[in-house]
């Protein structure tokens, strides 16, 4: 081996595994038969799913009007789960391209199914700006694409127009990682894989991988490359996202801080889901000795940097709001006037989920359970959803004429197209789970000896 | 000559002509194996169907299918076989007219776009009567209106004029015969013709009787004024000459006694050479006038009628019975502000007393005033109550014997008396434009045409002469109360012929043709000695003293949208945001806060932003409305509740326009007792605007008192926003982050908005419905926020909390600051602010639109493009000042919004220059860019340049007060382009950076003593 090896340097797989034990324990959901329990949580989430497709196609045939939107708050549920979702979206590619950068191994026991929950997010949040336009059947002249009207071109001074293409970039780049990350491990799949139809299928989706030096040293260089191309996309998603409230002269989104914060936000969010996901994963696929305890705890500390972030920009939003004496401050999402007006719980779900329940996890053994783990985990996914709640609603129901002044409540439908969102989204994750390597097993094989001497070969 | 050139078009066709020949000769290069294509020749053959067959199949079928499927949709067009010389299609006609329903009067101008009336316009060529309110603008609606009568009917069947004709003509002789007593009771008719043909009637029916019903009634005036001066009439007021005007409950910037007046007191309300009115306002419900007034004092029914007399004692001197009233004190500087106008003052009431109107009356002549005309007299209303009652009582008794109906709705507004009685006539004949309550209760309709398809005279004041033409052919089987009189006594004539033939009495030998063109004559008025009758004022103080006043008392008003409830039917005035209260859709029973609260009745909003109430039981001497809303209304006088008449129609009208409750039967019952029960339920107004004050926000709207106006320096009082730029102070242009293009070529419109002036009568929100298609959503819709009105008046009453008492109590800045600064006072003052797209230079919805289908016209307009729309809505969510509109819904031809545009008929009203906005896209305020381009084309035709004044939008012709004004500020002429620059101009939340081509003039309040 040509690395130092520390003698206290933890091991990141348990259970000794051999090689073996590894391809065995990853192809086992594939080759196996679906449990009850995974069958009853794919029924809920693809009803889940039918129900938000059924809403969606009403609000198509019959107008926007079916949500709860009115002449002053135009945008609601409809951008607040888009910018939800982007947001978990962020932890795939901060794991997978972030972490390889600075060569934190432990991600290589999450980095997969961060990445597949990223991209499965960023399908749910594409979905809101197309389905809330008016027009939906119109919705690609956002594209700057050739057309019929003439020299009629897109608005490059548009946020919205941004988006289009920081979204559109992120998915693909996440897309592209995400496959190449992926090939070794499909062709392990296809060589163990006995019946001819998991065979062709494997064969077809690992691209003719052969595990040759060759392919192996484009394959470290592409992932690099990749990861020096998907790091600054961490980035500038949620800039760009951010811009969207940023650019514009609605007080409360008129702010400087946005960027940085909602870039902070995002990885917040992303990794609350990572744990939502994975401490439900690690038990029902059977992978406690790859998702680790070190793992939850290293991304709770994560959580708890980022938490700390946004909870100084909540800070200094509220601080820079009340300091500016502008009467035109006192209602937006981080005031007084928002803590005491009509959507004091909105505040206060942002307050407390994000700022104030997550100090717990200072505390080392909060942050090594896998039960508070998951609740806060859920909690802070809760507290982000508020977040850009407040930050669209509150914020547009009080505008500059205290005349427009109104208030949000959201029908049904906004209702069902959120819940079908994540039905669609558990849909994507419970066959991906079924149908991919959900750990990314060669990239383990290559951490398996990385322990010190005191470590190797006890059992536990 | 004839060239021999050869041509050749390329290298090879020069070098070997003959590859040219050969490529231009076949147009397939190779053999086409036809026999390989058709294979086994004799199999083929066999075949029943050959393949050229089966090819012509499917070509043809799939030709036929894809025709079927490209079917577009047919609209009927059908060509003039012969054209009239004055009709060109696309090019709109206007004819002078006058609206005149009994409750609305005012010369008029039509718009007629092929054939069709779209828009009706203040006919501003005639010098009086030519402001139009929200109600007469929206009359074009009601001739369209799908519930009209299609055919006269008999006991509620189908049947002709003939027949009617008959059968009504062979009842009114056996009754004459029998000595039967004949009632024609019509609403104000103010028409020479019209009464000449009644006493035409009468001639050959001489047991006729006349009565006038007024269903809001101005009696007391009517019976005062005559008392006075011998004439049964309503005095004229010049306001333009104002210096102090005093209103005990009178409501005359809106529709006192006719309305009509808010032009020329707007006149006196801008300050010049450092002088303005003064305006004093007594009343109750916190009414439009009351809302503009200088200083508004909140007194009881009861209490007015005391303020009245005290006014008189204070102003005379005299000392005539009275009882104090809270307000004493501000009475008696009233009274020092009267006397010291030296005649150019005037007292106003509307209390419906005829002796509250004589004093009134007696102070005006002791003041000498020069804004009271008693000679050139006002005929709008002439209904009398004395004989109202006496009719009742007769029918009651059994002793009319045929009743005929016209222009009033008396099953609705008189109720179950007027029913009773009406079983017992022998012939009753109902006048009306739709199978109203009382034209259900007859035995014979006749259907009537609406005041745009008929032909009138109608004199408004003494001396004015109107003429009423058709301006276009009757739609149904109607016939004008008129002509079927004339019918009825025997005189076959026409009206037109008949109105011509009598016009020779009054038009002074002027053309008839002329007067008809111009749309109204005025001829001099003898100025006769007026001669006061000697009033016996102490007599009538006494009586007024002696008012019992009540805990709570009823104060019965009408609100700027249905006025009487004439035009119930009508979508737009239905949807028309109550300037006060803005609320739609209703009526509600108004209170103060405190009254509220001892009665344990509240307001509330709920999760969507819509404004919730409770429901009471009203009685009032023993009549109860059941279930009738309350609204809490800030300026609403302890100890008074406010309930509008002109809702609660039943019948004649279509489902969701039948809102809010009939206070009709309280409708003389100003002053009385008023019992309030709470009952269970709750009601769910259509309210647009939940938060009532301006929260500190002094950008907004801003107004200044006359003596600052006068001493001190703009600065103090109109503060332009300061920049700070490099630690520097610096005006808005010089913080400018974009650079500026020359924008001093052509044209480039401005809007100015004088709020010193404005009274928030909405008229503009009707125009502006009407000149560009706004569609209507219903009371669903607007109690969610999604108003589709381009042009809304926004109105905020202050504060009790401010800044500085924030500061003195230590609250400033927390959530028990900000609670308080939400409620309003009170006694509010208000102000209004009419908001509509502000184009802004700098907009910031153009920047946000992905498809930039919102962008900037080279003439300043913000423009919208809707068919480039794909509705993300950003642009709505980037306005600051949210004015712009999404279409929820396909808002035309859907059944869910059954309003003009899901019918025909209704949708007749449409302008054809103005887009119907389809589903998903935004919308709002074009600055009616299609008017402003018309006049640009015209101009190019006639190869001149636009005239000063020429370019107009639909709100700005409407505004009754002149306070809109709109114009080109390239041209140094136009009046906006001064107004640019004027002092008290300022823009709407300027400091952020927008630039609007919208301009407002603040407004003064007058705090001289």
């Amino acid at each position: 081996m040509s690395h130092y090896e520390a003698p206290i340097r933890k091991p990141l797989i348990l259970g000794n595994k051999t090689y073996h034990d590894v391809s065995v324990d990853i192809s086992k959901p594939i080759f196996g038969k679906a449990n009850k329990l995974w069958w009853f949580a794919f029924t809920v989430a693809l009803l889940a799913f039918l129900w938000g497709v059924g809403a969606i196609v009403y609000t198509i045939g019959t107008g926007i009007g079916v949500w709860g939107l009115n002449n002053k708050i135009n945008w609601a549920w409809d951008i607040t789960n888009f910018v939800w979702w982007v947001g978990i979206g962020h932890a795939g590619t901060l794991i997978s391209a972030v972490l390889l950068l600075f060569r934190q191994k432990w991600r290589m026991g999450i980095n997969r199914s961060a990445e597949a929950m990223t991209i499965f997010a960023v399908f749910q949040a594409g979905l809101f700006p197309l389905i809330h336009m008016g027009r939906i059947w119109n919705g690609y002249w956002v594209m700057p694409i050739p057309n019929q009207f003439g020299s009629l071109w897109t608005n490059f001074n548009s946020p919205l127009l941004w988006d289009v293409f920081a979204i559109s970039t992120y998915l693909s780049v996440s897309v592209v990682f995400w496959w190449t990350g992926l090939l070794p491990d499909f062709a392990m799949i296809r060589d163990r894989a006995t019946k001819p139809f998991h065979k062709k299928i494997y064969s077809l989706v690992s691209f003719g991988w052969s595990g040759k030096a060759k392919d192996w040293q484009r394959f470290e260089e592409v992932s690099l490359v990749l990861a020096g191309l998907a790091t600054p996309l961490v980035l500038s998603v949620h800039t760009i996202v951010s811009f969207d409230f940023a650019t514009s002269v609605i007080p409360g989104w008129h702010s400087t801080v946005y960027p940085p914060y909602f870039v902070a936000g995002a990885v917040f969010s992303g990794f609350a889901m990572v744990q939502t996901l994975l401490i439900i994963m690690r038990k029902v696929s059977g992978l406690e000795d790859y998702i680790t305890r070190d793992h939850i705890e290293n991304m709770n500390k994560v959580i708890l940097v980022t938490g700390g972030i946004v909870a100084i920009a909540y800070l200094s939003e509220f601080f820079v709001g009340w300091y500016s004496g502008s009467s035109y401050e006192d209602f937006t999402y981080l005031s007084i006037g928002a803590a005491t007006g009509p959507y004091w719980w909105a505040f206060w779900a942002l307050i407390l989920c994000n700022s104030v329940f997550p100090q717990l996890l200072w505390i080392k053994k909060f942050r090594r359970s896998f039960v508070f783990s998951f609740f806060m985990s859920i909690i802070i996914n809760i507290g982000m959803w508020f977040e850009r709640f407040d930050i669209i609603v509150i914020n547009l129901s009080r505008g500059h004429l205290p005349s427009t002044w109104t208030q949000f409540s959201p029908t049904y439908v906004d209702i069902a197209i959120y819940i079908g969102t994540i039905g669609f989204f558990f849909v994507l994750f419970l066959l991906y789970a079924r149908t991919f390597p959900v750990v990314a097993q060669a990239e383990i094989k290559s951490i398996m000896k990385s322990s010190g001497d005191r470590y190797k070969g006890k059992k536990h | 000559m004839a060239s021999n050139k050869k041509y050749w078009t390329s290298v090879v066709e020069l070098k070997d002509s003959s590859i040219v020949e050969k490529l231009s000769k076949s147009e397939f290069q190779e053999e086409i194996p036809v026999d390989e294509f058709l294979g086994d020749k004799d199999s083929l053959e066999k075949s029943a169907t050959t393949r050229r067959d089966f090819l012509k199949y499917v070509g043809f079928t799939t030709a036929a299918a894809s025709l079927a499927a490209c079917e577009g949709p047919v609209i009927k067009t059908i060509p003039y076989v012969i054209k009239p010389d004055n009709v060109i299609p696309g090019v709109a006609d206007y004819y002078a007219s006058v609206i005149a329903d009994g409750y609305d009067f005012a010369n008029v101008l039509v718009k007629v776009r092929d054939g069709r009336p779209i828009k009706i316009q203040p006919n501003k060529d005639v010098k009086k009567h030519n402001t139009t309110n929200a109600r007469v603008l929206a009359s074009v609606l009601s001739l369209y209106d799908n519930n009209r009568l299609r055919h006269p009917l008999e006991n509620g069947k189908q049947t002709d004029f003939k027949s009617l004709d008959a059968k009504v003509v062979a009842k009114l002789n056996e009754i004459n015969a029998n000595g039967g007593k004949i009632i024609i009771l019509t609403g104000t008719l103010a028409s020479p013709s019209a009464e000449k043909v009644i006493a035409d009637f009468k001639a050959k029916y001489p047991t006729t009787e006349h009565v006038v019903y007024d269903a809001v009634s101005e009696s007391a005036a009517l019976d005062a004024f005559e008392q006075t001066y011998g004439e049964r009439a309503l005095p004229n007021y010049d306001f333009s000459k104002t210096e102090v005007v005093v209103s005990v409950g009178a409501d005359f910037q809106a529709d006192w006694q006719g309305g009509g007046f808010a032009n020329d007191f707007a006149k006196t309300r801008v300050p010049k050479n450092g002088k303005m009115s003064k305006h004093i306002q007594f009343e109750s419900n916190l009414s439009l006038t009351g809302a503009n007034a200088d200083k508004r004092y909140a007194l009881k029914p009861s209490e007015q009628k005391f303020a009245l007399i005290n006014l008189y004692n204070a102003v005379t001197g005299a000392n005539l019975p009275s009882k104090k009233t809270p307000q004493d004190a501000a009475i008696k500087k009233a009274a020092q502000a009267l006397k010291a106008a030296n005649g150019n003052a005037v007292v106003v009431t509307g209390i419906q007393d005829k002796n509250a109107q004589l004093l009134a009356l007696a102070i005006n002549s002791y003041l000498q005033s020069n804004v009271i005309d008693v000679v050139n007299t006002k005929n709008i209303r002439q209904g009398n109550d004395a004989k109202v009652a006496q009719l009742l009582k007769d029918m009651k008794a059994g002793k009319v014997d045929a009743i005929i109906t016209h222009q009033v709705n008396p099953v609705y507004t008189l109720g179950k008396d007027f029913t009773d009685g009406l079983k017992k006539t022998k012939l009753s004949v109902a006048f009306a434009l739709a199978n109203d309550e009382t034209a259900k209760n007859a035995q014979f309709v006749q259907t009537v045409p609406h005041a745009l398809e008929s032909w009138g005279d109608v004199s408004i004041e003494k001396g004015q002469y109107s003429l009423m033409q058709p301006t276009i052919n009757k739609l149904f089987t109607s016939r004008q109360f008129e002509e079927a009189l004339l019918s009825w006594s025997g005189n076959n004539v026409k009206y037109y012929d008949y109105i011509k033939a009598n016009s020779t009495n009054y038009l002074n030998g002027k053309s008839f043709n002329k007067a008809l063109e111009v749309g109204a004559v005025s001829v001099p008025v003898e100025n006769a000695d007026v001669k006061i009758n000697e009033i016996n004022l102490s007599e009538a103080a006494s009586s007024l003293a002696k008012t019992k006043s009540g805990k709570i008392e009823l104060a019965v008003y009408t609100k700027v949208g249905l006025g009487d409830g004439k035009q119930a039917n009508n979508p737009w005035l239905q949807e028309l945001p109550d300037p006060i209260t803005r609320t739609s859709w209703d009526n509600y029973l108004l209170l103060s806060r405190a009254d509220a609260e001892s009665l344990g009745l509240k307001n509330w909003t709920v999760d969507n932003g819509a404004l919730n109430g409770n429901l009471a039981n009203v009685t009032v001497d023993g009549v109860t409305l059941k279930d009738v809303p309350v609204y809490i209304q800030p300026g609403q006088a302890n100890g008074t509740v406010g309930i509008a008449l002109g809702y609660g129609r039943t019948e004649g009208m279509q489902k969701e326009m039948m809102v809010g409750v009939n206070a009709y039967p309280f409708a003389n019952k100003t002053g009385h007792e008023v019992k309030i029960e709470k009952v269970g339920g709750e009601h769910k107004f259509a309210c647009v605007q939940l938060q009532h004050t301006m929260m500190g926000r002094d950008e907004i709207t801003n107004e200044t008192s006359l003596s600052a106006f006068i001493n001190k320096p703009k600065e103090e009082w109109n503060p332009a926003p300061k920049f700070s730029l490099e630690h520097k102070e610096v005006s808005i242009d010089e913080a400018d982050l974009w650079e500026k293009f020359d924008d001093t070529i052509g044209h480039r419109f401005n809007l100015s908005i004088d709020l010193a002036t404005c009274t928030g009568c909405a008229a503009c929100v009707i125009a502006c419905h009407a000149e560009n298609n706004v569609p209507v959503v219903g009371k669903r819709e607007i109690r969610v926020s999604r108003d589709m009105h381009w042009l809304r008046i926004d109105r905020y009453y202050t504060s009790d909390m401010t800044e500085e008492k924030g500061k003195e109590e230590g609250i400033f800045g927390s959530g028990e600051y900000f609670n308080a600064q939400i409620q309003p006072q009170d006694q509010p003052e208000v102000s209004f602010q009419p908001v509509m797209c502000q184009h802004c230079n700098h907009a910031p919805c153009e920047s946000v639109c992905p498809v930039a289908a919102t962008s900037h016209g080279r003439q300043g307009q913000n423009q919208m493009a809707y068919n480039r729309c794909v509705g993300t809505r950003y642009c709505a969510n980037n306005c600051p000042y949210r004015v712009r509109r999404f279409n929820w819904f396909k808002y035309a031809k859907n059944s869910e919004f059954n309003f003009n545009m899901n019918n025909d008929l209704g949708r007749m009203v449409l302008n054809p220059d103005v887009v119907v906005r389809s589903r998903g896209v935004m919308e709002k305020c074009s600055m009616c860019i299609q008017m402003t381009q018309a006049t640009i084309l015209e101009a190019k035709k006639e190869n001149r340049q636009v005239n000063v004044g020429e370019f107009e939008t639909a709100c700005v012709n409407a505004c009754t007060t002149g306070a809109m004004k709109f114009g080109d500020v390239n041209n140094p002429k136009e009046e906006v382009t001064h107004l640019q620059k004027d002092d008290r101009t300022f823009k709407l939340l300027e400091f952020i950076g927008t630039k609007p081509n919208v301009l407002y003039q603040l407004k003064i309040r007058n705090d001289k003593a």
